[in-house]
This record gives structure tokens, sequence and C-alpha cells, in this order.
């Protein structure tokens, strides 16, 4: 019921660049200076961000042609339009049930982080619980509402980030930054591997192009929302490095949480900032977490028409909670979401590569 | 999944209520026409109201020409001194025109009554019993002749109204002081004082199957969005119920989601606040018998906002304006944040003070939670008691409340001083919030947060905060997201959001309520 033209199911190009932003900021920006760090030893780091920021943004750029190719047309009709329905189901279902297990990814690191930095005594299984109900409601509520969450939240999110790096130049130690340009392009290449797996999350494109009003300015949407988290990669890892140096950031499980803690506030109004700094992450996380578990729910619901949508949430919530419990230490947990992501390259990257080829190949377009 | 369930059920007892309602229709269809005997028609009329002691009916005669005649109405609902005046006097002396013979015949008689001897403004004809009773028991007096089977209805509506006072619960430093009664031409003059739009429209219609209460949809015709009019309409005629007493009957009705906490409709008793929120685009209903004017679609921005806003300069309106959105936070939060920093995080409250907490907490017995459920229990008790009480027992209340609360229960220790000042804040900034009805939804919301902050302390309370903000963004009032401008953005309607700019920017009408007319400045240029 929408009296007003506004209010209809559409979203313009700003919209979707905060979306991709907002997706692609989540859990793995907490983690990434330490994997970076292992791999690069320096401060080059930096170079394998952008290293890695520009594959991101040249393979998002294609998936946003791609998705333009069919602006009216779900990812499991372009994609039977272009391969055959049976293999496009296969490839749906395998999509749905990857963001399916991104969310108890997802879910579970919230509850690991909110357990290492909010407390200690509540066991993980109540904190993922309560998190996932939450996520549940939001998603149960209309899709377009669920974008607009991410609006919403996302300048709070940039806010809190500008903050901590306000308050923490004051201890950034030159020392820790030089030398310069000291690896090697191998380990640059490693280094930017890894980063790779944290830039995960613009393949919203694929889906939500759907949505947009001119699905032509998809793949220009996707490049500039990543530019968003590319800059702030940058300056986080140059930060913390700068803060720590090296050798401390390779122990350290959540560098950027940590960079958090060293933030001093003046006249000591708030102290242990990183408690807070989480509080107001788990907004972001929030947001991935609701995109991801609609996307599962957008993609099985398309090879499934005649489920309801209410109907997926209950199924797949408690299959999302029991996955989330999977782990049973960090170790587990951290191999757990490396596989993920080299499934997600493998199902949300290469194979719609490979159908924008095809497409291309065979001269398949989706009508307007 | 709960929406689903109701909405089938609604369809079906819609459907049913149809059917009903077509029923009624017919009935009201065989209406008994009157009859040409005069003394039979008020035998009727005494017969069908039960022959009440508040029925006047006097029959005399017309002039010399000795023909019967009567009138009948309710005492109390007339003015008496004009039926007296302009009808009885007029027809027993006939202070007609010189010259005229009065007609003989029994059609031409009506006529030469409303023509030449009854010098009213509003009078109509009937010419079966149901109307007759209906606009006697709306305070018209009925005028029958014998011999004919037509009546005159007079319109001699006057009885006793409260006057126009200042709004009890809308107060302002600046700004007009009048307020509405319950009369609803009184109001609609209000309104009509204000815009002297000839495109202000009085769509007028009945609810309440026995109440009939007069209820009037308000709009300017080509400002508002005619969906947004049409909408509301089409909600408004759907009422069913037999009696309507007051306008939250008809915002119950008409509310996008009854599950919701919030307030899908703004209700206000200024003439003012009606005014601006027609120019705006948006509609007003008024009902009969209650100074509570309607005024759809709503968003949490409006209901945050306060006429003074406009009538004082631009940086006192933005600054309490930004004051307000302190205050919802504080009114929602602060109980909940005390008690997650008490008991999850005292890491984050500065040392000093962390540990002058926790001296002063040293000898209550209870737990955070307990200790601010106590108090806000307290809280809600007394500001629940002062309401009803007349006032010189109120301050009563307020003294014996201010003790407890303040001193008593601190030097008992029961709570704790901080527990005292926390309290007292979020009951400032709730009184701080310019709609009642959006304050009350913040005091429920309250406790959730409080529960959420007592289970996983900041965790729970940021958990709280995003169940709210999701519920709120699915929430529409007719139609219009409840979060716009903020989602979805509507950058040009930020001026008018959390700050207020200078008025000579406002060129353009708000763009959230999508209206036909859309500039406000340098009217017609753009049209």
């Amino acid at each position: 019921m929408n009296t007003l033209p506004y209010a209809d199911q559409k979203i313009g190009q700003k919209e979707m660049v905060f979306i991709v932003a907002n997706i692609v900021i989540g859990v793995g920006i907490l983690t990434f200076p330490r994997t970076l760090a292992e791999k690069t030893g320096s401060i080059d780091g930096w170079i394998s961000v952008l290293i890695s920021g520009l594959f991101a943004s040249v393979v998002g750029w294609l998936l946003g042609k791609l998705a333009s190719r069919f602006p009216a047309h779900t990812f499991f009709e372009y994609t039977s339009l272009i391969v055959t329905r049976p293999v496009a189901r296969v490839i749906t279902f395998l999509v749905g049930v990857y963001f399916m297990l991104f969310v108890s990814f997802e879910v579970r690191a919230l509850g690991n982080i909110a357990k290492q930095y909010l407390f200690t005594n509540t066991p993980v299984e109540m904190i993922t619980l309560a998190f996932l109900l939450i996520v549940q409601y939001a998603v149960a509520g209309s899709r377009m509402a669920l974008l607009r969450l991410n609006m919403l939240f996302f300048p709070i999110v940039l806010l809190i980030i500008f903050f901590v790096q306000l308050y923490t130049v004051q201890i950034l130690e030159l020392d820790n930054i030089r030398p310069l340009f000291t690896t090697g392009l191998g380990a640059l290449l490693l280094g930017s591997k890894e980063v790779n797996l944290s830039f995960s999350g613009y393949e919203v494109v694929l889906f939500y192009t759907l949505l947009m009003a001119r699905a032509q300015d998809a793949p220009k949407a996707v490049v500039k929302g990543l530019l968003i988290p590319i800059f702030l990669y940058l300056t986080i890892y140059i930060f913390v490095i700068g803060v720590f140096s090296t050798d401390v950031v390779k122990n350290l499980t959540y560098p950027t949480i940590e960079l958090a803690k060293e933030v001093e506030v003046p006249g000591g109004f708030i102290e242990r900032m990183e408690s807070l700094f989480f509080t107001i992450w788990i907004m972001t996380i929030f947001n991935s977490c609701t995109v991801f578990f609609d996307l599962a729910i957008f993609n099985l619901g398309s090879i499934f028409r005649k489920v309801r949508k209410i109907t997926w949430i209950l199924v797949i919530s408690p299959l999302v909670y029991m996955i989330s419990l999977w782990p049973q230490n960090l170790v587990q947990f951290f191999s757990l979401g490396d596989q993920l992501v080299y499934f997600g390259i493998f199902i949300t990257y290469l194979v719609p590569l490979l159908l924008l080829l095809i497409a291309k190949w065979r001269g398949v377009r989706g009508d307007e | 999944m709960f929406r689903r369930v109701w909405e089938e059920w609604k369809n079906k007892t819609l459907t049913s209520r149809q059917q009903r309602g077509s029923q009624t229709d017919q009935q009201a269809s065989n209406k008994s026409p009157l009859s040409l005997h005069l003394q039979e028609n008020l035998d009727t009329i005494k017969q069908l109201l039960g022959n009440p002691q508040d029925l006047i009916i006097r029959p005399f005669l017309i002039d010399n020409s000795g023909r019967a005649c009567a009138v009948a109405c309710i005492d109390g609902l007339v003015d008496t001194d004009l039926v007296h005046d302009k009808v009885v006097k007029h027809i027993q002396l006939l202070m007609s025109p010189a010259g005229k013979a009065i007609p003989a015949s029994d059609e031409d008689i009506m006529t030469f009554m409303l023509d030449e001897v009854l010098s009213i403004i509003e009078v109509k004809t009937g010419s079966t019993m149901e109307e007759v009773l209906d606009a006697m028991l709306v305070g018209d007096t009925a005028f029958f002749v014998d011999g004919s089977n037509k009546t005159i209805l007079i319109d001699s509506r006057g009885w006793e109204t409260r006057g126009i006072e200042e709004p009890v619960s809308e107060g302002l430093v600046r700004g007009p002081r009048d307020g509405f009664n319950e009369n609803i031409r009184d109001n609609t003059v209000r309104i009509r004082r204000r815009v002297r739009d000839p495109k202000l429209r009085f769509d007028a219609t009945h609810v309440g199957q026995r109440s009939k209460s007069d209820l009037i949809i308000a709009y300017i015709e080509d400002i508002a969005n005619p969906n947004i009019v049409g909408e509301i309409k089409r909600r408004i005629a759907t009422i069913d119920i037999d009696q309507v007493e007051e306008s939250g009957f008809i915002e119950q009705w008409i509310e996008d989601n009854f599950l919701s906490p919030f307030p899908q409709v703004q209700y206000t008793e200024r003439p003012d606040k009606v005014a601006s929120g027609l120019f705006q685009g948006r509609v007003a209903i008024i009902l009969d018998g209650t100074p509570i004017v309607l005024l759809a679609p709503v968003t949490m921005g409006v209901l945050l906002h306060s006429p003074e806003d406009f009538y004082e300069r631009w940086m006192v309106g933005s600054l309490a304006r930004l004051l307000r959105y302190v205050a919802s936070f504080l009114a929602i939060f602060s109980p909940a944040l005390y008690i997650a920093l008490v008991t999850f995080h005292p890491g984050l409250i500065p040392s000093d003070l962390a540990f002058s907490i926790a001296a002063t907490r040293d000898g209550v017995p209870f737990p955070a939670v307990v200790e601010s459920l106590i108090m806000v229990t307290t809280m809600e008790l007394l500001q629940e008691a002062g309401l009803r009480l007349p006032k010189p027992i109120g301050q009563t209340v307020g003294i014996v409340g201010g003790l407890v609360i303040g001193e008593a229960a601190v030097s008992a220790g029961i709570v704790s001083p901080v527990m005292v000042i926390v309290v007292a804040i979020t009951a400032i900034a709730s009184f701080a919030i310019p709609s009642y009805n959006l304050a009350i939804a913040f005091r429920m919301i309250r406790f959730g947060a409080m529960f959420a902050a007592a289970m996983f302390g900041l965790y729970g309370v940021v958990l709280a905060f995003i169940l709210m903000v999701t519920h709120l963004i699915n929430l529409t009032s007719i139609g219009v997201p409840y979060l716009t401008p903020l989602a979805p953005q509507l950058v040009s309607d930020w001026k008018d959001y959390i700050l207020r700019a200078p008025v000579t920017f406002f060129k353009k009408r708000p763009d959230m309520l999508q209206t036909k007319d859309k500039t406000r400045m340098k009217a017609g240029k753009s049209q």
C-alpha cells in the first residue's frame, strides 16, 4: 500500500553506492590488518590494499555490467537465459547457500567479538541468538526498508571510524611506519589476496540491480561504493601499523578494535572506547547480515516460487544458528571463514564472470 | 505472519460487514412516509422517541385561517427564543407581506410558509419520519401543517457549549491562545478564520451507526495529494462502530499498523497547528463532540515539532528541536544505559565516577535492574496519579512523590542517588516531547530497553535501538514512510527536520507529502 511515488520500490545510484560500501565494511575490516601484516611484514601492505581494491573494482564493474544487461530480471531468471534452466537452478541454489553460510559466519564473528570485548560470562549461544532474532525481524519486513536501514546506519559507522582516527593521530609513531617500500612483489600479492577476502560483499550488485531505477548506473555505483572501503582500509592499515608497529599487529586478533582501545577522550569523559566502538560496529554487521540473509531468501525463493518468504525465514534461521555454533574455537572459526570466502569467490565472482562472457558471446540481453 | 492472519480475518469480517451494511440500507430505504393528519404525525414522533420529557410539541393555529399546525423539537438542543420569535410568532400573527391570501391547497401552503413566512436562513423540507427524527435529534425544529404530508425542518440549533479556551495540553509561550472546543461548528470556524482559501474543503460525513456523530475531513484541494485524501476517505468509510465518542476511535480505525507502539496519526487542539498542517498538504479530521482534531499523515519528525519552532526565530527553533531529539533519546535509553553501564561495563565510566557510583550503591540491596524498575515504575505511577486528580490534590501528590522518590528512597537505602538523577532526567526528557502520544510510546519502549540492558548490557541496548529503528523504517502513516525524510532520504525536506532553516528558505512545500501545488512562495509561477 503505497500512496506516494517516492515510497515505491526503486533505489537510485546513491543508495546503491551506500549499500555496497556498507556491506563490504563488515567483520573483515576488524581483522584484515593482522593477516596483511603477517603476509607483508611491513607498512607496505597499503600497496596490497590498493592492488586488491583495484581488482575488486574491476570485478565489481564487470558484475555490474552483467546485472545491468538484464535490468528487469532476477539472478535466477537471467542465469537461465544465459545457461539453461537446470544449470541456473544449481548456480542460484549454491548462491543462496553461500549467503546463508555467510550470515552464519557474520553472526558467529559478532558473537566472538562481543564475548571478547563486551562480556566474558554470557554464552556465545545467547549473544548470537538475540542478534539473529532481530535480523529475522528486519528480514521479515520489506526489502526496501532493509536497504533504507543501510542508508541510515552508514553515516553513524563512518562517524565512529573518523572519531577513532581523529583521536589516534596523536599517538601515531612515524618510526613504526618507516621504512617504506621494503616488501617484495610476491609478498604484496600474497597480502592483496588476503585483503581481497575482506572486500567480499560487492556481489550484491548482481541481485539488487533489479531494484535500481536506472540499471545502467550499476557498474559505476559498485566502483564508487568500493572507493569508500578502499579508502577506509588504507587509512586504517596505516593507523594500526603506525600505532602498534607490525610485530604487535601480527599478534592482535582484532587490530582495528584494539586501535579504538587506544583512544583517550580528553577530560576522561568516557573510557574503554573499544566497547563503545564495537557496540556501534554492531550496526554495520547487522546491515551486512540482513542483506545477506535477504539475498539467501531472494535466491532460494526465486527457484522455489511457491514457498512464502516467512517460511524461508523460519526454515533458514535455525540452520544459520546451528552452523554459526559449529566452530569450536577461533582457529576453526577463521578457517571456516577462509573456506567460505573461497567458495564465495568461485560462486559469486568466477561463475558470474563466466556468465558475462557467455552472455556476450551468445548475445543474450534482457529486455527493459 | 500475524499480519497475514489478521488481514485474512479482517477481510472476512469486512465482507460480512458489507453484507450487513447492504441489509441496513434496504431497511433505510423502507422509510415510512409522513401522514396527512397532523395528530397522527405528532403521535408517531412521541411513540418513536418514547415520549421523552425533553420533547416539546406545540400545536397552534395559523393566523386566523383556523388551520392546525405544530412545531416539534427537543428542549435544550434548540434555541427556544429563535423558534418563538421567527417561527411560532410569525405564523400565529402571519407577518407576511400584506395583501397575500393564505393558500388553501395543501401543497401550496408549505411553499408559502418557506417563501414568505419563515425568516430563517437554513431550512429544508422533509417527507419521511426518519428524516424528521434525525433532524430533531441534532437540534432542528420540525414544522407540520394539518393536511400536508411534508414537513419543514428549521435549523434552530443552539445549545450550551464551552467557550473558546486556551488549549490545556499544548501550551505555548508564543503563539495564538485559542483552542478547539466540543462543537464542530466552532472548530470549523477556527480553521476557516485561518485558511481563507476557497479551495479549503470540508467533506462532511457521519460515523457511528447509532451515535451518528458529525465528522469533517478537511483539506485544501489544490495542495493535498489526492491519493492521501482518497485513502483517508476510504478508510473512514469502512468505520463501522455504533458509537464514536472521541476522535481516538477514528485514529485507531484508520491507523496503518495496530501492533506498533508509535502513534500514526497526530492529534492536536490547536487550530494554528491544524492550519499549518493543511497548508503543508495534510488532512485534518474533525469530529463533533471533542476538541481533539486529528492530522494525518504524520512522521516521526512532525511529532517532534512544535508550532513554536516557527514562531520563534530560526536559531531558537533549531536549538529547541535539537534538544527534543536529545530528549527523545534520553527518555528511551537513559535508565537502560544506567543498567548497562553499572552492571556490565563499569569500565566505560570514568574511574572516579565509577568509584563514587559504587560507593553510593554500597548499601543498596538490589541489582541495578530491580532498582531502576522500582524507580521508573514509581515515576509512572506518580505521573498517572497526577493526571486524574483535581489540581489542589495533584500538588500534594507531587510533594509526596517528590519526597518519596527524592529523599526517602535514598535514605532508606532502597535506591542510590545516581538512580534518582537518572529517573529525574528520564521524566523531564519525556515531558519535553511535544506530542503526548509519542511520549507514551517512548515510555513503553523504555521498559523494553531496560530489560534488554539487563540481559545483554550495551549490546542489548544497541540491539533494542536497532530493533526500534527497523520497526520505524517499516512503519507507514497513510502510506507515508514514518521516518521520512531520513529514510527514504528526501534531502530537500531536511531544512524542516532536525534543524529549522530560516523561513525565507521554505520556497517549497514538504516533498514527502507529494503535494499538488509545490510552491510556497511566489505562488502561481511554477504551478
